[in-house]
Parts: C-alpha cells; structure tokens; sequence
C-alpha cells in the first residue's frame, strides 16, 4: 500500500465513500481491497470458472464506482456490493452459457492438505453439487449462493435481492428441494 | 396440517427448535424434510471454491484501478439530480408567479382610465417614499415591490383588492361626483393654508 493510501486504510466505508467522491480515486482501492476476495467468491460461485468470475468481479466494482453517488449507506458496503455482484453474475450467466473449468484447469493455492483420492473424491463431488446450483432458478441460485458462501442472514438476502424474509426462504427450500431432485441419483 | 417451507427451514438451520412444532412428532413427511434440507445444506456447503494465488489480488486490483482511472470522476445519479433539480424548478416557478402578478397588476393598469376627477393631491400618499421602510431596504425583493407599485392609482389598488372595504382608499374611490368636487375642495383650502 503507497504511504497516501495509509491514511485512508483507517477510515470507515462512508468516509471511504465520500473520499473517493471528492475526487480521491485511491480510496477506492481501499474499498476494493477490503471487498474484493468476498465479491471475487461470490461471482465463482455463480459462473465456476476463475476467468469469468475475475471478469464479473472486475465489472461489480466498476459498476459500483460508477453508482457510487446512490450509495446512502442505508446498507453496508458489502450488501450494496453483493446486490450488484447478484445481478451482474445473473445477467452475465443467463446470457452466457456456465461454463465450468475442469479440475486440471485450476491454478490455485490449495492449502489443505489431504489426499489425492479424497481431494479428487471430493472435487467430484463438488462439480456436481455445482453443476446442480447452476440449473437452479435465477432467484432460488441466488439465494442459496448468498445463504449458504456468505453466511448473510434472510433480512440481508432480502435486502439484496429486493424481497421479503418470507419469500426468501421458501426461495432456500425450493433451492435445497431442487438440489436434491437433480442429485437424486448421485451418491453425496 | 404439515409446515410451510419458511417453518421447515427454521427447523433445518436450528433457529427453531423441533420441539416448539408438535407437528413434526407425528408426521413422518415433514420430518423426513426436515432431514433432507439438512442433508442439502450439507452437500452445498462441502462445496469449495479455490483460493486465487495471492499474485492474483494484485494483478486484480491493478486492473480495477486501470478500469476506474479510464472511468474518471464517479457520476451523479440519476436519483440524486431531483434533490438539485426540484429546489431551483421551485425558485423558478416562483419567481414567475411574482413576475405574472405583478405584470398583471401593470396591465390592469394600462387598460383602466385614470380618474380624472382624483384630486392631485391625493397621489403622493402612495409615493415611493412612503412605501420605503427603512427597516427593510436592504431586502431587494420588498424594493422592486415598492418600486413597481409606486405609482399605481387608487383604481389599479381597488381591482387589486388593496383598497379594503372600510380604508381611507376604499371611501374615496366610491364618492360620487359632487362628493369628490367637495373633497377637492377641502384639500385645496387645507393645502392653501398650510402654504404648501
């Protein structure tokens, strides 16, 4: 972090906020700093591949920048972020086909350690459960993402997602009643 | 009658404790339910996704900087312009209901006749003078006010409605010919004997 950017790494999300509108670009790395892993796993969770999750990333945060001005904090930043994030990875994957990376294709750091065989098990495991949320409904894939990743509350997924507590839970159990119809005849 | 979904679910995540449902002691559907969102939320959350190498981040917020530098300054919203827009619509429709009754007041004016029977001495009691308040000629507004109604004759006043029923105004606009010639008369010797 430059010596300039320092100062701003102290300062909350609206002072962050009302930085970058005065004109201080750099606060805005700040913001990304803080937000970017949990917006980055939020749009894999939606598209699972690194490339287009990097580029949905890359495009939440310009989205924000350019909105910045409509940000009242009546939410926090996160919220506001992942409500954009959800719209931009549900516009992007029902124009665009999923297209999900092998496991070979992956390039990360793995920092568990198991074993081969379990690794591969569930790795397996895991692209089906993933192929699976991607068959679901644009709101139903949303609110189990949001839910089950991001640990946020009903009232917070409703905030995003625009609908109410109630609906967002019979939107999670159709999700979950949906999930296990498609992996009926998979061995979890 | 079994449970709703949002019911099932408060169960399955343990916000809501079993036993405030009787219902599901004795029915084996909404417990087998139960169980399967369990077993669900299970499978999901097994599910991983890869950490990025730490390079990444940086390549990462190079490209968003790169982006948002391309971008420029953060725009005005669309929201945000009628807490601009309505307050200036405002000042400006007033300014013009001012600018409309005041050039009504003037065209009014022009069409009526002035009385010619008025006594002339009658006129400086609505002179710029008298409507200056010292207190207040500082306020530009009340100025132009004066400063346009200055000269407008009892007639002008009396279809404006300034004349009210019961003022001095109201009286001499409502005396007869042979009243008025008798009030001309009365000024003149008063002003004859004040010299003026």
């Amino acid at each position: 972090m430059r010596p300039a950017e320092r100062g701003l790494a102290d300062l909350d999300e609206r002072a962050l906020v009302e930085a970058c509108l005065s004109g201080q670009t750099s606060a805005f790395d700040v913001i990304v700093e803080r937000h970017r892993r949990s917006v980055y796993l939020l749009c894999y969770r939606f598209v699972s591949n690194h490339e287009d999750a990097s580029d949905l990333s890359q495009d939440v945060f310009l989205r924000a920048y350019r909105g910045l001005r409509s940000f009242r904090g009546q939410s926090s930043l996160a919220t506001w972020l992942y409500r954009i994030g959800v719209n931009v990875c549900l516009n992007r994957v029902s124009a665009k086909k999923l297209l999900s990376e092998s496991i070979e294709d992956r390039q990360f750091v793995d920092e568990k350690a198991e074993s081969a065989p379990d690794r591969l098990l569930k790795d397996e495991r895991g692209a089906r459960v993933r192929a699976a949320i991607a068959q679901l409904p644009r709101k139903q894939r949303a609110t189990l993402v949001l839910r089950m990743y991001h640990e946020m509350s009903h009232q917070e997924i409703a905030d995003v997602l625009g609908s109410s507590v109630g609906a967002v839970k019979a939107n999670f159990f159709h999700a979950l009643s949906n999930l296990k119809k498609m992996l009926a005849s998979e061995v979890l | 009658m079994h449970l709703r979904p949002d019911e099932l679910i408060d169960v399955a995540e343990g916000t809501r404790a079993e036993s405030s449902a009787p219902h599901l002691a004795e029915c084996a559907v909404c417990r087998l339910q139960v169980e399967e969102l369990k077993a669900m939320m299970s499978a999901a959350a097994d599910v991983d996704v890869p950490e990025p190498s730490p390079l990444f981040w940086d390549h990462f917020s190079a490209r968003v900087r790169q982006a948002v530098d391309a971008e420029g300054a953060p725009r005005r919203s669309f929201w945000t312009w009628p807490r601009v827009v309505i307050p200036a619509v405002s000042v400006a429709v007033a300014v013009l209901a001012v600018a409309v009754t005041l050039n009504r007041g003037n065209t009014s004016r022009a069409v009526v006749p002035l009385p010619a029977v008025l006594p002339a001495p009658v006129a400086p009691v609505a002179s710029v003078d008298l409507l200056v308040d010292p207190q207040t000629g500082d306020d530009t507004a009340l100025t132009l006010v004066a400063e346009l109604s200055s000269d407008m004759d009892f007639e002008t006043a009396r279809e404006a409605g300034l004349a009210a029923r019961g003022s001095a105004e109201h009286a001499v606009t409502h005396l007869n010919g042979s009243e008025l010639r008798e009030l001309q008369r009365l000024l003149q010797e008063e002003l004859a004997r004040s010299g003026a």
